[in-house]
């Protein structure tokens, strides 16, 4: 007994070589289903420990596919939710204004804002109707919030509006509560003001709406409140200083009035007499 | 203490996880390196041919254990590749990294060599769809498997040179 002890620990190299390729051997040739037999009990016996993290390996990886795949729906989700929030806002927007068509009296012509002049305080719009819509120039643009501009030029189916941030738009508007009438203008597109008489009865807070004689709006149209009045420099006027309640650079979907304006028999002379000047 | 007797086994088992998660995302042409050749290969080459053979035995069986019907023959390639490689330790000779580059290569051909010839004798596959994967797929693999060493070399032996310096 000793002798083949001496011999496999003298010759260990040669004899686990032999022993493990007999062993691999024999595995080879046994039946698929012995082998299958001895896969199993090997798997669950010493085996176990690396199965068992290996399989964990295997979770982390289907976890990173997983996460992959998450994070692609949860992109296509977002992009889903965007549009339907976008819809929401729509039907939102498209409710008050419902809301106010059915405020006003007056012969309303939905239309969206199709383009706006590229500088970074844009002046003019212009919106998805015209001529075809019974659009026409100098017709008042309004919105929920208040008046928005006119439109100025009138093609078959477009048409631009000009806004009340133009410097060269002045409008016609008056003091809700004292009925004090003054010119709404603007200098550089942000700031607007009116000029009123030094005692004119004007205070923070006092909505200004159009006053209708301008010609083109018609009375009482939301315009804005005045935020305040400046301290005393001229003495025969103070200049009073007006929130403008539509936000020009969110402009999405307004409406035309479809009116002629109380002007529009002296309006041939009234533009020749523009172009002269 | 502790870290010595566990790093090779931890080398084998991340090995392992390598080459089952993040290897097949590094095939290029559906050739991939086969990590567990070579840290075999770096075992046995220090440690010898007996550690070599029985590395190389359980490595191939675990490999094994996910394909039943192959089962002994990956155990069976790497018994012996692990004995072949253990002929070259490194107490008994001493041999430049580029010499150890030819051997795994060389390994690698004997390995799959050895593999194809078993699956003949089991009938499980023809020499004539076998011989040209030793060339299409056997090559390719090896030398992409050697460059993995390369670095596997670099990392172990460039900090040596650096600290004899």
């Amino acid at each position: 007994m000793h002798w083949i002890i001496r011999f496999f620990t003298s010759h260990r190299n040669i004899t686990s070589f032999l022993l493990l390729s007999f062993i691999s051997l024999w595995m080879m040739s046994s039946t698929p289903a012995k082998q299958e037999k001895i896969a199993r009990m090997l798997s669950f016996s010493i085996f176990y420990p690396f199965q068992f993290y290996i399989s964990q390996t295997a979770r982390i990886k289907n976890i990173f596919s997983e996460n992959r795949k998450l994070k692609e729906d949860n992109a296509a989700q977002a992009a889903a939710i965007s549009l339907l929030r976008e819809q929401a806002l729509e039907s939102a927007r498209l409710e008050e204004l419902l809301k106010l068509r059915s405020n006003y009296t007056y012969d309303l012509q939905v239309a969206r804002v199709v383009a706006r002049e590229p500088s970074s305080i844009s002046r003019s719009i212009i919106i998805n109707v015209g001529k075809e819509n019974g659009v026409a120039a100098y017709m008042p643009v309004i919105m929920s919030l208040g008046v928005v501009g006119k439109v100025i030029l009138a093609l078959p189916h477009m048409a631009l509006v000009q806004l009340l941030n133009d410097p060269s738009n002045r409008t016609s508007v008056l003091d809700q509560r004292s009925r004090e009438v003054g010119i709404l203008e603007t200098e550089n597109g942000e700031d607007y003001f009116i000029r009123y008489r030094t005692h004119a009865d004007v205070v923070a807070g006092d909505t200004i709406v159009t006053s209708g004689l301008g010609g083109v709006y018609l009375k009482g149209l939301t315009v804005g409140a005045i935020s305040r009045v400046a301290a005393n420099q001229d003495p025969l006027f103070k200049k009073v200083f007006v929130a403008i309640s539509v936000d020009f650079n969110r402009l999405e979907d307004v409406f035309v009035i479809r009116v002629k304006s109380q002007w529009t028999s002296f309006r041939s002379e009234l533009d020749s007499l523009e172009r002269q000047r | 203490m502790i870290m010595h007797y566990l790093k090779w086994p931890m080398l084998f088992a991340a090995c392992f996880i390598l080459q089952t998660s993040f290897v097949p995302s590094l095939s290029i042409f559906g050739v991939k390196p086969d990590l567990l050749m070579v840290i075999l290969f770096f075992f046995s080459i220090r440690y010898g041919i007996m550690p070599g053979v029985f590395v190389g035995f359980f490595v191939g069986l675990t490999q094994d254990l996910y394909t039943p019907a192959i089962l002994g023959q990956n155990a069976f390639t790497k018994t012996i590749i692990g004995a072949c490689i253990g002929l070259f330790n490194e107490k008994v000779m001493r041999t430049d990294p580029f010499v150890k580059t030819i051997i795994l290569f060389v390994m690698f051909l004997i390995h799959d060599s050895l593999f194809m010839l078993v699956s003949l004798a089991k009938n499980t596959n023809h020499f004539f769809v076998m011989v040209p994967d030793l060339f299409v797929k056997t090559i390719p693999r090896a030398l992409y498997s050697v460059a993995v060493a390369a670095l596997f070399y670099a990392w172990e032996f460039l900090p040596k040179t650096a600290r004899r310096r």
